[in-house]
């Protein structure tokens, strides 16, 4: 199956999905509050941990992302109907998906900047970091807005989404060592944690960043290869369910 | 002939009658309940493993003061799903119903949904520091003044909304930002002076520091409980009173 979204139909939704964002001043904000709130918990009550709450934040603004995906396109599909006017015409319904999730994380870039920059100031990473953050930050936008895209699909019921929504975010990204090391976690949930692709992602950067995590050799290869099976996985299914559900309701 | 017609009671079921919507609600989506009972639990698991362990209890308190705060997010997101969506807001008000009775009722819908998160927060609080009996009338207590207030603030903001997909951002935006910038998940003292102050203007300082006073957990600071009763009763029925003042009921 050959998928298509790397067209001008694409770029053109991704431009009009990053106006509409923009365009809302509480909806590019409310999303960032959360980790807003977890590093002023760090920096209150255990300052030492501020580095690897920074680098989780940069993480988990991306894995927002996908919520914002998740809500945006429940909203579009099922209070203003509009795919039903999107999708007959030359836009595919997997450069909907994908350009409502580049718009959506271009309202964000500001974001992303802000949180960098503060991680540069407080703790210079060197160049080998910043690249596997950069990698990581991209496999977690794969991951996060696939799985936002795809839960989005399953509901009917506007208001129903947010509570689900609310318990991804807490189980991806404050439950596990995202915010904090992997050393605080009891040993025998390590392998877990490198697994789910948000504490798989803030723990390759840290050990990019020598000194700040110690993990092995195989410990990093579970942790990139699961991450980076899990981003490309979960992206195939949902451009082929975005094809598959994109049909008049 | 005229048949005999038995006309039903006017008042007295509004109460019962929002009770059921918010327990039909959370029966038929089970997350409503999971989310308010495992979000606090996943904050309280990060807290202790960054902050210090007697800090605990304080933020178990937290956490159940933090929840009954969401119940405005929550009753922000029902008024203005019932208005902008299911239109229903319009027979309520052409009902015998005051916008009093409909905030309340509005609000107890939701509180169903928090009771089993506060049930097992006071479960584990029990568990974790030795409760005064007479803390736990002072504790529900305050649980029910903030529950008013966070609810006539969640209800007035809902009525400035012209869009469902702006709902869960406000209400984020709102809640969160109260609930965070005033010492509930850990203690007052810690702040720089600054904040501190900035805190003194939040109602859900004067509930945390009542409850900490009156539980005695460590690491409360010395206040005056009599005047942080005082405060919070205070901001209850300003806030109150003048959130309903905004809230419009009438037809649009």
């Amino acid at each position: 199956m050959a998928f298509s979204f790397v067209d001008r139909y694409t770029w053109g939704y991704t431009v009009t999905q990053l106006r509409v964002q923009l365009h809302d001043f509480n909806v590019v904000i409310a999303p960032i509050l959360i980790q807003g709130v977890l590093l002023i918990f760090v920096y209150i009550l255990n300052p030492a941990l501020i580095t690897y709450a920074l680098i989780g934040a940069l993480v988990y603004s991306m894995f927002q992302m996908g919520q914002r995906v998740q809500n945006e396109a429940a909203y579009i599909r099922v209070d203003s109907k509009l795919p039903e006017l999107y999708l007959p015409g030359p836009l595919t319904p997997e450069g909907y998906f994908v350009g409502m999730s580049l718009g959506i994380l271009g309202s964000n870039v500001g974001t992303f900047a802000v949180l960098a920059g503060i991680l540069e100031w407080t703790h210079p990473l060197s160049a080998l970091a910043w690249l596997v953050l950069a990698a990581v930050l991209f496999a977690v936008f794969l991951f996060t807005v696939s799985l936002g895209y795809f839960v989005s699909t399953l509901f009917e019921d506007d208001r129903a989404i947010q509570p689900y929504a609310t318990i991804i975010t807490n189980l991806f990204g404050v439950l596990p060592p995202v915010f904090y090391p992997l050393s605080l976690l009891p040993t025998y949930w390590g392998p877990l944690a490198l697994v789910l692709p948000t504490s798989a992602a803030a723990a390759l950067v840290e050990a990019a960043e020598g000194g700040l995590v110690s993990i092995s050799s195989g410990g990093i290869a579970l942790a990139a290869i699961s991450l980076t099976l899990e981003a490309l996985a979960l992206f195939l299914f949902t451009l082929a369910w975005a094809r598959r559900s994109a049909r008049e309701r | 002939m005229a048949m005999a017609y038995e006309r039903p009671p006017q008042v007295g079921r509004i109460l019962p009658g929002f009770a059921i919507i918010g327990w039909r609600w959370i029966s038929r989506h089970p997350a409503m309940v999971i989310g308010p009972v495992l979000v606090p639990f996943i904050f309280l698991y990060f807290l202790r493993l960054i902050s210090p362990p007697q800090d605990f209890p304080l933020q178990v308190i937290g956490a159940m003061l933090f929840t009954t705060q969401n119940i405005g997010s929550w009753v922000l997101g029902d008024s203005a799903t019932y208005r902008l969506e299911a239109y229903l807001e319009e027979l309520f008000i052409a009902s015998p119903v005051t916008r009093l009775q409909y905030m309340i009722g509005l609000s107890l819908s939701n509180l169903i949904a928090a009771v089993p998160a506060l049930v097992v927060l006071a479960i584990v609080l029990a568990l974790v520091t030795p409760v005064p009996w007479y803390a736990w009338p002072v504790l529900i207590a305050v649980i029910l003044l903030l529950w008013v207030l966070v609810s006539a603030i969640g209800m007035a903001v809902s009525t400035r909304i012209r869009s469902r997909r702006v709902v869960w951002p406000v209400g984020s935006l709102v809640f969160t930002v109260l609930g965070m910038l005033s010492p509930l998940y850990y203690p007052l003292s810690v702040l720089p002076p600054a904040w501190q102050t900035v805190t003194r203007f939040f109602p859900a300082t004067y509930a945390a520091l009542l409850v900490q006073g009156t539980v005695g957990v460590p690491g409360t600071v010395s206040s005056n409980l009599w005047v942080d009763a005082g405060l919070l009763g205070l901001f209850t029925t300003v806030g109150t009173a003048v959130a309903l003042s905004f809230y419009q009921w009438r037809d649009r």
